[in-house]
């Protein structure tokens, strides 16, 4: 079963002579458990793309399904719990919080949304990502890679159908964004995650399953 | 007087109404309580009848426990059918191995008796097919095994140099042959890793290398991360077309441009389930007729 579907996603910024077709009937699907990247050059479309898998951008036309729902049906509230419950996110910027240690970011999603932590789930993600020894740390005393890597286990820990990452490894080293990636699919295969990550890097994106291409708002290739 | 009693009524009632409520908040609460201790239970997979107390239960709670209690029966169905096969597998492997290697054993002999060029060729053929059944053979049982959980692998901290030198020198001989230059760049990198099952990988990925590659070189160079080692094998070969580099490491998957003689399409499957049984992966790189990079990463923690 597809976790995330979209139909003919469209949209356009601007009109007359200066319309810009950010994305002009995007279709497709990923599968649970499946790690996608979406490559692009800036401008592509991709970043539009990946906002409005999140809900965090309504298209002009078109639907977007994660698992199995609906998700421009909601209402703006609705919307922001299912966003919380089923979606993690990985962004370039980390956006961990400073004053909270890295066990404190790790379950802030869970404890925002009013729930108990799975303690035991929780320490199986810290320990893969060899965060063990961190976890009283500072956002601010850690390395870019390791600030990833809590960003990384932030995204895991609420369960979410997918996560979608935006340039993971936009901020790092060629060496660390390696490190990185590698704990990202690690992860993704042991706790049966599906990952959808846009990135402009090559060697970054082959270490996804599949490969979407997109050019001017359309897939290329990957589909 | 009449007030009174009025007033007196109202009182009780409202008294009543109240307590009635008080008791149904707590009547709820126990049931949502109920319901998600046999979802909890559920999702643990160790949910059972005695779970189910048909006293206290509503209508809701018993089509729940019908629903659950199905699941469960078609979850174990699906673990058995799943032990079935993987048994038979296992069986198959077993049982045909000492036939195989006796096959391969005559052939052998056969072709080194007094015959024609043609019956000769005919002999090398049938050597060289029984081998590719042997290797099938042998990493099917090694893939059951693996995946039955009658191995586990052991990841302990080892040097890799030791790993890479031994696999080098098995490999020289069919460098030699081929015309290829092997080379190996190691300092003391060290990583978590099972030498035997990780041998076994590693020697898949630079046989691979070596099958595919006519001229030119297959270089292994070890790189250090902070996470990782990274064992990369870069070949000079033919290289594999984007739309094929994530099916590579499917099993039985072999890409149209190789011919039927060669590889059976299962080591590097192998080699991706060991790498990762001790959280390890293999990345590939690689470009249609510039080569290809395959990189297996071993965790360092």
């Amino acid at each position: 079963m597809a976790i995330l579907e979209t139909y003919n996603l469209k949209k356009i910024y601007g009109s007359g002579e200066n319309e810009v077709h950010a994305l002009d009937g995007v279709s497709l699907e990923v599968e649970q458990g499946e790690f996608v990247s979406i490559v692009g050059t800036s401008g592509s479309g991709k970043s539009t793309l990946l906002h409005m898998l999140g809900g965090l951008d309504r298209p002009d036309d078109g639907d977007v399904f994660v698992d199995g729902k609906d998700i421009f049906s909601l209402g703006d509230e609705e919307l922001t719990i299912f966003r919380r419950r089923k979606i993690g996110f990985v962004f370039q910027n980390y956006n961990l919080v400073p004053s909270l240690n890295v066990y404190e970011n790790i379950v802030l999603p869970i404890q925002l949304d009013g729930r108990e932590p799975d303690k035991k789930y929780i320490d199986s993600i810290i320990e893969t990502l060899g965060l063990t020894e961190k976890l009283d740390n500072l956002p601010n005393n850690l390395s870019g890679g390791q600030q990833q890597r809590v960003a990384i286990a932030r995204a895991l820990a609420a369960k979410p159908a997918i996560i979608l990452a935006d340039e993971p490894t936009g901020n790092l080293d060629s060496k660390t964004s390696q490190d990185v990636m590698g704990l990202l699919k690690i992860t993704g295969e042991r706790f049966s995650q599906t990952i959808v990550m846009i990135t402009h890097n090559e060697e970054i994106a082959q270490m996804a399953d599949r490969i979407i291409r997109i050019e001017d708002g359309k897939i290329v290739s990957g589909k | 007087m009449k007030n009174d009693v009025l007033l007196l009524v109202l009182i009780i009632v409202s008294a009543v109404a109240v307590a009635y409520s008080i008791y149904c908040h707590i009547r709820m609460r126990q049931q949502t309580r109920k319901l998600d201790e046999m979802l909890d239970k559920a999702i643990d997979g160790s949910f059972t009848e005695s779970c189910f107390d048909e006293s206290q239960l509503s209508y809701i709670e018993n089509k729940m426990w019908k629903y659950l209690s199905s699941s469960e029966i078609s979850a174990r169905k699906t673990a058995e059918e799943k032990a079935k096969i993987k048994t038979l597998i296992a069986d198959i492997s077993h049982q045909t191995k000492t036939p195989v290697s006796n096959i391969l054993l005559y052939s052998e002999l056969l072709s080194e008796c007094d015959l024609s060029d043609m019956e000769k060729d005919y002999a090398n053929r049938i050597f060289a097919q029984s081998e590719k059944l042997s290797f099938l053979i042998t990493s099917l049982v090694k893939l059951s095994r693996l995946e039955t959980g009658i191995i586990a692998l052991s990841p302990k901290e080892n040097d890799i140099a030791p790993m890479l030198r031994d696999i080098v020198v098995q490999a020289q001989a069919k460098a030699d042959e081929k015309g290829l230059s092997l080379k190996l760049e190691c300092g003391d990198e060290k990583a978590v890793f099972d030498e035997k099952w990780t041998n076994e990988a590693v020697w898949n990925i630079i046989d691979n290398a070596m099958k595919y590659t006519d001229n030119g070189s297959v270089k292994i160079t070890v790189k250090e991360y902070e996470m990782f080692a990274c064992i990369e094998i870069s070949d000079t070969g033919r290289g594999i077309p984007e739309a094929e580099q994530a099916q590579i490491f499917s099993r039985f998957y072999r890409s149209e441009n190789t011919s039927y003689e060669e590889g059976v399409g299962i080591g590097l499957y192998l080699a991706r389930q060991i790498v990762s049984s001790e959280n390890g992966y293999i990345k590939v790189m690689s470009e249609v007729g510039k080569g290809s990079t395959f990189s297996v990463f071993l965790s360092k923690l």
